[in-house]
């Protein structure tokens, strides 16, 4: 049974996952709407299991906006996953985008972030 | 020969379209008698020889030119064909208006009749005066008791209330609802004061019939509705995206930074996302506004939903009716620099928010 199954036949999300190792990495390559961030965080989810991977690295630097609801999936996943065994950290949240989210009020614990992708490994311990 | 007789970079010049009129007139003259009917046809050769002689490889431009003199003799001798053949005919019958011509003008007659018949009195007159009698505005003016610059302000409100009642007579369209006429009216007549007055875009959301009839007024003028608003049709998640790119590049045009710009972009994001969350429908219009000198960016993001019953419970951080931060209008609100919410339930929901250049 083909294990690959496509989620949704939507647009392929512009989003690209690779595993590597026991980790995956997420680069996200544009803006994404509520349903895309959706579709990643249950394709992410779903590959946590398959993959059996230990850690997860989100790198936004592509985004140029990050608003609550942004906010809020991400750090949705970041728990789901933790509670499926795997960390998640997120690289590259542009300085703009950063002062936004305060602005903005988003005083959740976001989730493990990084400065780039290079540190985000670093701290998934590769 | 000709190749021999220019050198350099330049294989061809006039010269060497010159020195073929022996060949041209040889070539004409062969097929036409009258010699100065020759002479007219072998320089009308010249003159597209000389255009495409560049195009053309040297060793074969004689052959190039006698096709084409032939040409030019061919059209000619088809020309004056068809006028022997139709000089019978009084009228050629080819120049001669299409039958439905008659018809369309007097179709057009009656919807400027019935279009006039729904003008007031004063503005059928003042219409009449100034393009049927030619009236200029001076003497209007004095018999009016007015000034020629208000008796013109008075005729250009009134072709445009004439374009609209043209407009619905020729689509035999009854507007829907009282506001329609008011609203197209000021639209075609672009007073920025009375579609504000109207809520002249509030009424273009609700009334389908009115949205295409206000396309069809900016078509026939050929002018956009409003001069730089940018206009964002919400509904679908992806929509939420565009809106936010249109906000940030016109944030980008009023000289925001770069920072100043992901404030504006976010806030639009926080506020679209109300619309498909709880609206089917509605549009986000983003404009520059000055004000005392300073350039600032306005967004206008409004629905035709349930509407909000409680605007100050709506506002609180924390509120939220979908398992969201129930941060997007507070947030919104700390982003902007002005902010204001107007809310009928049952009708829909409005926010306007302003980010000033400091």
């Amino acid at each position: 049974m083909p294990t690959d199954v496509p989620t949704a036949p939507h647009v392929p999300l512009p989003a690209s996952i690779l595993s590597q190792g026991p980790n995956l990495i997420v680069s996200i390559h544009a803006a994404l709407d509520d349903e895309q961030l959706e579709r990643l965080q249950r394709d992410l989810l779903e590959r946590v299991g398959r993959d059996r991977c230990r850690g997860i690295l989100i790198d936004v630097a592509a985004l140029d906006v990050l608003d609550s609801f942004a906010a809020r999936t991400l750090a949705d996943l970041a728990y789901m996953a933790q509670l499926r065994g795997a960390r998640t950290v997120v690289v590259g949240i542009a300085p703009d985008v950063a002062m936004t989210l305060v602005r903005l009020g988003v005083r959740i614990p976001l989730t493990q972030t990084a400065l780039d992708l290079e540190e985000g490994l670093e701290w998934l311990g590769t | 020969m000709a190749s021999e007789a220019v050198r350099g970079d330049q294989p061809y010049d006039e010269r060497v379209v010159v020195e073929l009129v022996p060949v041209l007139r040889r070539v004409v003259g062969a097929r036409i008698k009258d010699p100065h009917t020759v002479e007219d046809l072998v320089q009308e050769t010249l003159a597209r020889l000389m255009s495409s002689s560049r195009r053309v490889d040297p060793d074969k431009l004689h052959q190039y030119a006698a096709v084409t003199a032939r040409h030019v003799v061919a059209t000619y001798a088809e020309r004056n064909d068809r006028a022997r053949n139709r000089s019978h005919l009084l009228a050629d019958p080819s120049d001669a208006p299409p039958p439905t011509e008659d018809l369309l003008l007097q179709e057009d007659r009656e919807f400027v009749a019935a279009a006039l018949e729904r003008l007031s009195a004063e503005d059928r007159d003042l219409l009449v005066a100034h393009e049927v009698q030619g009236q200029d505005t001076t003497t209007m003016a004095a018999e009016l008791g007015s000034t020629p610059g208000a008796v013109a302000a008075r005729l250009s409100r009134a072709r445009a209330s004439l374009r609209v009642e043209y407009l619905l007579a020729a689509e035999a369209i009854d507007p829907p609802s009282d506001r329609c006429r008011p609203v197209l009216r000021a639209l075609s007549s672009s007073d920025r004061r009375r579609q504000r007055e109207l809520d002249a875009s509030g009424h273009l959301l609700e009334c389908e019939t009115c949205s295409q009839l206000a396309d069809r007024l900016f078509e026939r003028r050929g002018q956009p509705a409003e001069d730089g608003v940018v206009r964002v049709p919400v509904s679908r998640d992806a929509d939420v995206v565009t809106a936010r790119q249109q906000g940030r590049e016109v944030a980008a045009r009023a000289g925001f930074s770069t920072s100043a710009q992901t404030l504006v972009a976010t806030a639009i994001s926080e506020i679209s996302r109300n619309i498909v969350k709880f609206a089917d429908r509605g549009e986000v219009a983003i404009s520059l506004v000055t004000e005392d000198g300073r350039q600032g960016v306005r967004v206008v993001a409004r629905d035709v939903g349930p509407g909000i019953a409680d605007p100050d419970v709506a506002l609180r951080d924390g509120y939220s009716t979908y398992h969201g931060l129930g941060l997007g209008l507070p947030g919104a609100k700390r982003l902007m620099d002005r902010f204001h919410l107007s809310s009928v339930p049952g009708e829909g929901t409005t926010v306007t928010m302003e980010k000033w250049l400091t």
